[in-house]
């Protein structure tokens, strides 16, 4: 026992200096990549960033299960209804399950007009994994069930509905997949076009590279959204939804290059005579080589970062376009049409809760901002992730 | 710095000369010509028969029948020459008689815009560096992101709402009802400044977040500069030396994206028009827009990004004379 | 001597994620009215601080420990405490500049850029000499010409990007003289210079410290240099001084091991068919600084169980020189 003790404090003190030792040695011999993640996990902001996009994300792909109901159903017996906020208490006690209260129609004293208004006495309960309306999840399975609903048929609108009935969190989830997919499609295209772009003006250089620098100067110089919508305005008025939906993807990629373009064509020009690529090329490597193990190695991150901050742009100008009736045309959803309904200020006054949508559209642009800021402090290989 | 003066001009021209191919590009995407349109919405519930030889007279009439390139020289060559943009067809009467003093109202809207912007940020981003790490650094670092996140119709919403809560129903527009339609007097410029506020706040929201960082980020890098220690160890007093040398480096950046911030302006421009109903060219540009006016759309956009490109040779000149490294032949 | 300056017990320490870093530790040294102090050592080790704070122009985040003194005789001949200064102040503005003038490595970027060698050598005069706007542009261009500056009335308006390497430099040292020093710090003037210049620019340098009876503080790693304009050494090692005395006996009979070491890691003409050697090792960081003598893991002659242990004492040789190495105290020598 007592050579334990005495050995016990020593033996801690080695087992600490070998673990040490063992980190530093993961540490110095970790890939780019890892070590980028490492540093990201740091970043406390960026994780919490990262998990509430990745919520969304799942709402969106899974919206047909989670929303209660379709983005068209309408409830006539509830228009313009406030939010429904499931309670355990009332004046007449409390349960252990939620409910809400019933509805009932009245009549308003000054207008005379039909108004829905909560009826306390009724009270209906909250239920999970109910049977509705019949929908296809990810287009492969077809099911009646949903996440939530109302006992014995009742319905259930959690952040309330417009003035056709329709629920607005059901419309809201449903958004949510379009503007979120639009953004990634957008994203896309304009990355293919930036790295074929750049890449042509960065290898070629001379009248290509000025030409090509030209065009994006010019591009750079018109305002985005007069841009953007007069594109948009040239669809015919005839289209389908799923054609308005691509040609917008379409639209918001074709213009989103250029930042990206001049990043990709500076980076391969400065590369080019970096040191060590020179380095490289007196030593004999061979150009795949040198291209594959010492230029893009240098730069993929940073163009990661750049991804990933033009996401709110794309969103941003979206919900812009929508929102004037240039973009996505209802029946489609997606945040910038729901938010077409609150173009006003007696919105404010009388059916607040139409704004929710809203700040769906904030918290993905922060969130995307703040993980950019994230990924861009990451990318440095400077910044030290010890 | 007259041979840098003129080259930029050309290059200015040269842009302009691309600019306006786009635009009429745009001009000529929507489904249909101007001929088509004009026949429909002049003959539409009429019970006039409309038939394919009208429209082809109209089209032969106005020289559409031509090809591309050809009415594309029609069009610019009537700009240049003769400042005629065409004809708007919502109203019936020539694009420049539809836009009229918009471009002026737009100009003082962007004016008291970019004022705003860097009254608020210059000053605020060099407090922010130097107060590197402070809460109050913080705060302006979640303002910045609060600035770039907010959609900025949202903004105009929301101050509309609180501005007609607390100061009466006179704040969105431009004019109120009386000076609307009134020939210009010093009462209805005192009216316009009373409802510019409003509109140039929004829209210099997203300006001040973005330049914020770019002051702060500078400003924090000029402070470290060898320069800046050597002055102090000159004896240069704190706050002479924080403005005679980083500060006045930190503006550099600021003023060389002076077009960035007027592009960005003006894409905000029309959403923000809309909702806050104010009778200039972003507003006119979707009406337009909506209705396929496209000589007005194309005039418009024309219109606003010659400003842009104007800035930028303004912001060009300017940079080469507050910063000496800028060669002049160049 | 008649010091003009007299440091004392100097330790600094800096606040850092780390926890406390002590980078001078102790540091004692005078510099002689109108003489010239080399302080020697390789980057890291110490050097800038210790003569940054003489300025007080260290980072908030910098703490001068309570027992330290630097005392700065004024032109006027009263003594300045210079650790009782508040930062920033009027006094220490006084001080900056108008008694002490500092001259830094990189004298492109100690101009600023947008602003001509006029505009901050007048900016200097003014502050420090109360002249009239003229007045100071016509002592700017004289001591333009004073350090070798070829038509001065059209240099004064030239920016420094404008300017060569070596002719900045004269600049820099035209700046800093501008405002009437009487204490001139070097930071590694010549070191970004090639040779040639460099030996016009400390030629220079000390032609006008005897012409204006200016005392110098010139640092530098690079004992040939302290050997052509230094009256007395100190050397450094991670923020102490292991040695100091007049720069003739030090580098006749240098007794430290590391100042051994820095002076046969000199080429000179007569071992070219030798090999360089160069002082073993790399300089620790001030956080890993070793227990006992801090050269005690680089040095050949390190004695086990005393060097590892204790800090050796300041042991002194006649009224000018003075080491720290337990090889030239008693105990060390006993313990050998």
């Amino acid at each position: 026992m007592t050579a334990i003790k005495a050995g016990g404090p020593k033996s801690k003190e080695e087992r600490a200096a070998e673990k040490e030792r063992q980190r530093l040695l993961k540490y110095y011999s970790a890939s780019q990549w890892t070590l980028i993640w490492w540093r990201f996990r740091r970043h406390r902001a960026a994780m919490v960033a990262a998990a509430i996009l990745g919520v969304m994300a799942l709402l969106g792909i899974f919206a047909e299960f989670v929303a209660p109901y379709g983005p068209t159903t309408r409830d006539t017996n509830y228009l313009d209804g406030p939010p429904q906020i499931p309670m355990f208490c009332d004046d007449n006690g409390c349960s252990w399950s939620p409910f809400i209260h019933g509805v009932k129609t009245e009549r308003d004293p000054v207008t005379l007009r039909a108004i829905s208004v909560p009826d306390p006495e009724q009270r209906l309960y909250v239920t999970f994994l109910p049977q509705g309306e019949e929908v296809t999840v990810l287009g492969l399975f077809t099911t009646k069930t949903h996440l939530f609903g109302l006992e014995e048929g009742g319905k259930l609108h959690l952040w309330g509905t417009d003035s056709l009935g329709r629920d607005v969190f059901s419309r809201t989830i449903y958004a949510t997949r379009t503007s979120l997919s639009i953004g990634v499609l957008g994203v896309m295209i304009s990355f293919v076009l930036a790295l074929m772009i750049g890449g042509i003006a960065g290898y070629s250089g001379g009248l290509v590279d000025a030409g090509i620098q030209r065009i994006t100067e010019i591009i750079r110089v018109i305002p985005v959204i007069p841009l953007y919508m007069g594109l948009a305005a040239a669809m015919p008025k005839e289209w389908s939804t799923t054609q308005v939906y691509f040609a917008m993807t379409i639209i918001l990629g074709l213009f989103g290059w250029p930042t990206l373009a001049r990043r990709i064509r500076s980076q391969l020009l400065s590369i080019r005579n970096e040191d060590y690529v020179v380095a490289a090329r007196l030593a004999g490597a061979k150009p795949k080589r040198i291209i594959a193990q010492h230029m893009l190695p240098s730069f993929t991150s940073f163009i990661i970062v750049d991804l990933v901050i033009s996401f709110p742009y794309m969103i941003l100008s979206e919900t812009a376009l929508s929102f004037v009736g240039l973009g996505l045309r209802p029946p489609a959803v997606s945040w910038g049409v729901l938010l077409q309904q609150a173009q006003s200020v007696r919105v404010i006054e009388q059916t607040p809760w139409l704004f929710i949508p809203a700040a769906f559209v904030v918290i993905a642009v922060l969130a995307f901002t703040v993980i950019g800021d994230g990924l861009r402090d990451a990318a440095d290989p400077y910044s030290e992730a010890r | 710095m007259l041979r840098f003066t003129i080259k930029r001009l050309i290059g200015m021209a040269v842009t302009m000369f691309f600019v306006s191919l786009m635009v009429f590009l745009i001009m000529e995407l929507p489904p249909g010509d101007y001929a088509d349109r004009y026949a429909f919405r002049k003959y539409s519930g009429t019970g006039v028969n409309v038939t394919q030889a009208d429209i082809q007279a109209i089209r032969a009439d106005l020289g559409l029948d031509k090809p591309l390139i050809f009415r594309y020289f029609d069009w610019i060559g009537n700009i240049v020459l003769r400042g005629d943009f065409g004809q708007a067809f919502a109203f019936e009467t020539s694009v420049v008689k539809v836009i009229g003093d918009k471009v002026w109202l737009t100009l003082a809207i962007l004016g008291v815009t970019l004022i705003i912007t860097y009254a608020v940020s210059i000053p605020i981003g060099i407090y922010a560096a130097v107060k590197r790490g402070s809460a109050a650094d913080y705060g302006l670092t979640i303002f910045s992101y609060l600035g770039l996140a907010l959609p900025n119709f949202l903004l105009a919403l929301i101050l509309l709402y609180f501005a007609n809560l607390w100061l009466g129903a006179d704040v969105g527009g431009l004019f109120s009802p009386e000076y609307q339609r009134a020939p210009w007097s010093f009462g209805k410029f005192l009216n316009l400044l009373g409802h510019l506020w409003l509109p140039a706040f929004v829209l210099a929201w997203s300006a001040v977040a973005y330049q914020l960082q770019t002051v702060r980020a500078t400003m924090s890098d000029e402070l470290n500069k060898l320069s800046v220690t050597a002055a102090r160890a000159r004896g240069v007093p704190e706050g002479k030396l924080l403005v005679k040398y980083p500060a006045r480096l930190a503006i550099n950046p600021v003023v060389s994206t002076i077009g960035f911030d007027v592009n960005r302006i003006f894409s905000e421009l029309p959403i923000v028009a809309a909702v806050l109903g104010l009778t200039e060219l972003g507003e006119l540009l979707l009406k337009a827009y909506l209705d396929l006016d496209m000589y007005v759309a194309g005039a418009i956009l024309l219109l606003l990004t010659f400003v842009i490109v104007f800035m930028n040779f303004v912001s060009d000149i300017l940079l080469a004379w507050l910063d000496p490294r800028i060669k002049l032949g160049g | 001597m008649d010091a003009i300056l007299t440091v004392e017990n100097l330790t600094i320490s800096f606040r850092t994620d780390e926890g406390t870093i002590t980078p001078i530790q102790n540091v004692s040294f005078q510099v002689g009215r109108g003489k010239t102090l080399g302080l020697v050592g390789e980057s890291g080790s110490g050097k800038s601080v210790s003569t940054k704070a003489l300025m007080r122009l260290l980072p908030g985040t910098a703490m001068i420990a309570p027992d330290s003194r630097m005392a700065y005789r004024a032109k006027d001949g009263r003594t300045i405490e210079i650790e009782k200064l508040a930062r920033n102040g009027k006094a220490v503005r006084r001080l900056r500049g108008g008694e002490i003038g500092m001259i830094f490595q990189e004298p492109m970027a100690s101009f600023s850029p947008v602003y001509t060698i006029g505009n901050q050598m007048v900016e200097a005069i003014r502050l420090h000499r109360g002249l009239g706007r003229r007045q100071a542009r016509a002592e700017a261009i004289d001591m333009l010409a004073k350090v070798g500056i070829s038509s001065p009335e059209a240099r004064i308006d030239q920016y420094a990007h404008e300017m060569s390497g070596g002719m900045r430099q004269r600049a820099m040292i035209a700046l800093a003289l501008s405002a009437g020093p009487a204490l001139l710090i070097a930071d590694e003037p010549t070191t970004a210079l090639d040779v040639t210049i460099q030996a016009q620019v400390l030629e220079l340098m000390g032609g006008l410290q005897q012409d204006l009876g200016m005392a110098m503080i010139f640092i530098t790693h690079d004992l040939g240099v302290i050997a052509q304009i230094a009256d007395e050494v100190a050397v450094m090692y991670l923020g102490t001084i292991v040695e100091r005395g007049p720069t003739k006996e030090i580098i006749r009979d240098p007794k430290h091991p590391y100042t051994q070491g820095l002076l046969e890691a000199i080429p000179s003409l007569e071992s070219l068919d030798h090999r360089l050697k160069p002082v073993p090792g790399d300089i620790p960081s001030p956080g890993e600084r070793p227990s006992g003598c801090p050269f005690r893991s680089r040095c050949g002659q390190a004695i086990e169980g005393l060097c590892d242990k204790e800090v050796p004492l300041e042991t002194t040789f006649g009224a000018a020189r003075a080491v720290r190495c337990w090889l030239h105290e008693e105990r060390g020598r006993s313990a050998a």
